[in-house]
Order: C-alpha cells, then structure tokens, then sequence
C-alpha cells in the first residue's frame, strides 16, 4: 500500500521537474534530482509478503505471583528487508508485562526473524491471553507500508496460589475400599479396634498371645479398615462480589474460592482421597471424583474456566452428590438460593461444611447517604442466616487460609459418629 | 467547545507523557530540517522580518502531523521561497545553497516518512533510525555529485543551460512517468 510519502515524492518530482523545464531552470531540476534518485532506490525491489507474527508464551506451571515468559516474532519471508514493523499487542489486565502497553518498532532483515522479549508476572489465576498482536511493515523508505497483520492472542494459563491447608481431624465417612483414613468398619488396617475371640478366616499373625495365653482361648486383635474418603467441593459461582486486586491485592469471592478449592483439593488428593468438583451456577460443571497428583493438575485445569454464572430462576441442588462425601461449599452467602441449597444438603444428611468466602470489606458502592445503613442492615440480615444454618447444623467458617476447617471438621465428625436418620 | 478544548489538551498532555526520546528527536528534526530548509530558501530580507515565527510554525505542522499534508506543504513553501529569492529578489544560484536545499528536502521528506509510520509512544531499536538515516545520505550523496558535476557542466557551456534543463528534464519526466506506471500496474 502506498504511503502519502511515495505521493509526496511524485508531486514535488514531477513539479520541479516540469517547473525546470518550464522555466528552464537547472537548479530546479536538481532540487528534484533526490527525490527521483531516492525513489529510484527504494523501488526498485518491492516487498511482495506480508510479515508473519507469531506469539509464544510459556507453557510451564506458572502459580499466580509467578514470572511469565511471552515474545513476539515477526518474521520475514520475503527477500526484502523491511526497514520498520511497528508491533503492538494487547495483553490480559492481570500479566504484568515490561512494555507490553507500547508498541515495538524493530527492523526485520529478508528471510529472516526478529524477536521481542516480554518478561513480566502473573497477577491472577486463570486463563491470560497475551495478545492479539499486529504488526505494521514499511518498507522502500517508507514509501509502502502494508495493512496491519492481526495474529489471534495465545492463552497463559496461570494456576492460583494455594495457602498450605492442613486439617487433622479424621474425615466424616470413609466410603472407598482403600485408603488413609480409619473407617468405623472393622478390616485390615492399622488402627486398633479391640480384641475378640478367634473366628475361622482370621489371620494367624492377628493373634494377640498375651490374652489369648491369659484367657487361654484363642483372641485376635482387629484393626479397623483404612478406608479413603470423597470430598466435593460446591462452588458457589452464582455472582462475583468484592474486587479483585490480583495476588498482592485484595481478594474477590472468586479468588477465594479458587484459591480456597485448590488448597483443600491438594491437602486432601495428597491424603490419597478422592475429590470430586461442582459448580454452583447456570452450567454447573463437574469434575468426577479421583485421587492422585493427576487429578490435582486436573483440578487446577478445572478452576482456570471458573466464572461467575448467574442464574434466573430458582434451581435445585443436583441430586448425585454420595450420600457418604464431606461436602464443602464455598460460598459467600449473598445469594439465598445458596443458604436453601446449604440446609437441603444438611436436610438429605450429606455431611456438610460451609466456607464463607465473601471478602470483610466488601461493600457496595455508596450511591447516596442511604447506603451505608442499608449496607449495614444486610450484614446484619447475613449474620442472622449464618445463625440460622449454625442453628441447623452446618458448620459455616470463614476461609483463613490453613487450619481454616479444623474445628468444624471435628463437629462434623462428631455428628457423623451419631446414628444417622431423623 | 471550551470542554472539547481541554480534552484535546488532556489528550496531547497524555500523548506527549507517553513519548519516548527516539520518535521526539525525530520529529524534532523533522521540524528543524523543515525549518533550515526554509531558511535556505527564501529571502533573506523576508526572514528577518516577522515571516521567520510564521515559517517556524509551518515547519512544526510536520512534526506534529508527520501523516497529514504538512510535509508537501512545507516543501512547496520553500520551493516557493526559492524561486521567490532567485527570480524577484534577482539573487545569485549559489552551489552551496541549491546543495543545501536539497538535501535539507530530502532529509526532511524522509524523516517526515519515518515518523509517520513511528509512533511517538514506541520503544525502538537504534537500528531503525541507523538505516533509514543510512539510506537518505547515500541518496544525498549521489545527488550532490549530480548537482556539482550538472552546475559545473552549466557553467562551462555558459548560456546553453536551457537546453540541458529541457534534456534532463525531459528524461526525468519520462523516469517518474515510467515509475507511476509501475505503481498503478502494481496496485
């Protein structure tokens, strides 16, 4: 495409030239004399391909906070050089990328490449785009530029930060056949349980010589089984509340729960239990249970396409949750479907936990003098239902980070013990 | 219109903290070719009068909008000034200063070129300028030894420099017609 400088150069080209012969003027004539030879040099080879951009960005574990490796390459396949490409890129709000708001003017020489280098941090879980990018070639002198070449963005995917959660308390309902946790089942195991009369099918090396010498009967000693357990985490994706500050800043509900999720999935798959996901919201995609560091970076994978998913009208809890699954749900209990969602749950005797994710500062924004007191009496009213779930047995506990769900984690231990049925 | 004046001001004030030092040296010297190009050109009498601030301001047009028609006018200003000088001020056809003015011309009209497609907010490398700079003295230097071999070669046949003006300039006139050719057939 021709730029208004190969114009320029026509018009004062062919007006001095016809202003000298006109006139008859030699000096005009001259005047012109680098322009012609300027252009004469420029044109003589012409670019016929358009500049190939590529993006590349890393393709490693990168954790929120982490540094990012993203580049550009223009490459050249012509065999003219270009004299400038101007590339410029757009990137996610959340990469901090050095000088990625500006555009790049480098030189791409022919057949060849050229390369920018764009260090930079990730500020937030999920999936950061870098790019799209476009490049803008001139060449001959800026004579022709081509048309800007537009190359689609290439996604970073930045996994969330995880505090380091332990929960010591046993776990609610053991349901596999396998695994760390002592079960209330009598089995092979490591935990004992008592010691009874020797029964065909028992082991020999079971027997417990001490009392069996003292009862002069044959004892064993049993071990309750070691069993492993389901968790699903319920995420509450029904609205997004709070701001997100990225990793250094403050924490929307989001974050929490992802980060929360991805804490209480990697203490519980390292155990060797088995964590299943759901999401509470309009698409409410699961993740099946399985165990294992897979299913840790399966889990991870999952959280980067949490959104938040509102939904009209009034839905109910899906009903294949395991009636034996230590049922965490994160929520920041804004919305009341969630609060009916919690007590159906605790209603059909799923062992369950609440997290209250929503942020202590969040507030909405002050619209008149009205606000503040109206801001007030809803905190007020969220207490009330928090109370209320307590009162009905769901254990509700603000997410701190590790040891967040110890306490509750015994009670709800302790109910389990309990016959079940009401 | 008040408002719409202090968003401009608000948007040249962004504009202006965002630029970085090769595209403002630039267009610096696009502005000061411009301006010694003109200086070269016209009169001398007309330049010391109140016509130097208003050259000035016609040679920053450029500099500020390196895309639009201000490089073609300030070049057709100082052809003008030019033939002003050297037809009604009757003043003598120097070598240095038909040196000079073309290629304070070029150097203007090629620097314009790459600061129309540089924008004033890029990070560039050094060897943008280095080639593109590179290039124009190469053009310079050609058509210097041009002008000294045609001004001497004027000189030596004495009143016959009509005939070598219609000569060359008839070749040069078949040469960009020959090259507007090739753009259209290209296009």
């Amino acid at each position: 495409m021709p730029t208004r400088a190969l114009g320029r150069t026509v018009l004062l080209t062919g007006l001095l030239l016809l202003l000298g012969v006109a006139l008859g003027r030699v000096d005009l004539v001259l005047l012109a004399a680098p322009f012609a030879i300027g252009a004469a040099i420029n044109l003589h080879r012409r670019p016929k391909a358009v500049p190939e951009v590529t993006i590349t960005a890393d393709e490693e574990h990168i954790v929120e906070g982490g540094e990012v490796e993203a580049g550009i390459t223009v490459a050249n396949p012509d065999v003219i050089g270009y004299d400038l490409v101007v590339v410029r890129t757009r990137t996610s709000p959340w990469l901090r990328l050095r000088h990625a708001d500006r555009p790049f003017a480098i030189t791409v020489p022919s057949d060849g490449w050229a390369a920018i280098d764009l260090p930079g941090e990730a500020l937030r879980w999920g999936r950061q785009d870098v790019g799209p990018a476009a490049a803008r070639a001139a060449a001959c002198g800026g004579l022709l530029a081509c048309r800007p070449i537009v190359t689609p963005a290439r996604g970073v995917r930045v996994y969330p930060v995880t505090e380091p959660f332990n929960a010591t308390e046993a776990m609610p309902a053991a349901a596999g056949l396998v695994g760390a946790h002592r079960s209330r089942r009598p089995g092979e195991g490591g935990e004992l349980a008592g010691v009874r009369q020797f029964a065909p099918g028992d082991r020999l090396r079971r027997i417990d010589w001490r009392v069996s010498l003292r009862t002069r009967d044959l004892h064993v000693a049993y071990t309750l089984s070691d069993r492993d357990a389901e968790v699903l985490l319920l995420l509450d994706v029904l609205g997004e509340v709070g701001l997100a500050g990225g990793v250094r800043g403050s924490s929307s509900v989001l974050d929490t729960t992802v980060r929360a999720a991805a804490a209480i999935a990697e203490h519980y798959l390292h155990r060797g239990d088995r964590v299943s996901l759901l999401e509470y919201g309009a698409s409410g995609r699961r993740l099946r249970a399985a165990s294992g560091r897979r299913q840790y970076l399966t889990v991870l994978e999952w959280l980067l396409d949490v959104r938040a998913d509102p939904v009209e009208e009034s839905f109910v809890v899906p009903h294949h949750i395991s009636s034996s699954a230590l049922v965490v749900v994160l929520t920041p209990l804004v919305d009341p479907r969630a609060a009916d969602m919690l007590a159906q749950l605790t209603q059909s005797g799923r062992y369950t936990v609440a997290v209250d994710t929503l942020p202590t500062d969040a507030a909405p924004p002050v619209r008149n003098q009205w606000t503040p007191a109206a801001s007030r009496l809803w905190r007020i009213e969220r207490e009330n239902v928090l109370g209320r779930l307590r009162e009905h047995g769901v254990p509700v506990v603000t997410w701190a980070g590790a040891g967040s769900l110890d306490l509750v984690l015994r009670d709800v231990a302790r109910m389990a013990s309990a016959p079940r049925g009401r | 219109m008040l408002s719409s004046i202090t968003a401009r001001a608000g948007h040249l004030r962004k504009v202006l903290s965002r630029a970085t030092a090769v595209p403002i040296m630039i267009r610096f010297s696009v502005w000061l070719t411009g301006l010694l190009a003109l200086g070269v050109a016209w009169p001398a009498p007309l330049l010391a009068s109140r016509y130097l601030g208003l050259l000035a301001l016609l040679a920053l047009w450029p500099a500020l909008a390196p895309a639009g028609r201000g490089g073609t006018a300030v070049a057709l200003t100082a052809v003008g000034g030019w033939l002003l000088d050297t037809a009604g001020f009757d003043a003598r056809v120097a070598l240095w200063r038909v040196l000079a003015l073309a290629a304070l011309l070029y150097l203007a009209h090629t620097l314009t070129a790459l600061a129309a497609v540089l924008p004033i907010d890029s990070i560039v490398n050094l060897d943008v300028p280095g080639v593109w700079l590179g290039r124009a003295g190469v053009v310079i230097l050609i058509s210097s030894v041009l002008t000294v071999l045609a001004l001497g070669l004027t000189a030596d046949l004495g009143g016959s420099a009509f005939q070598v003006a219609t000569l060359v300039g008839l070749a040069g006139a078949t040469a960009v017609t020959v090259l507007l050719a090739r753009m259209a057939r290209r296009e």
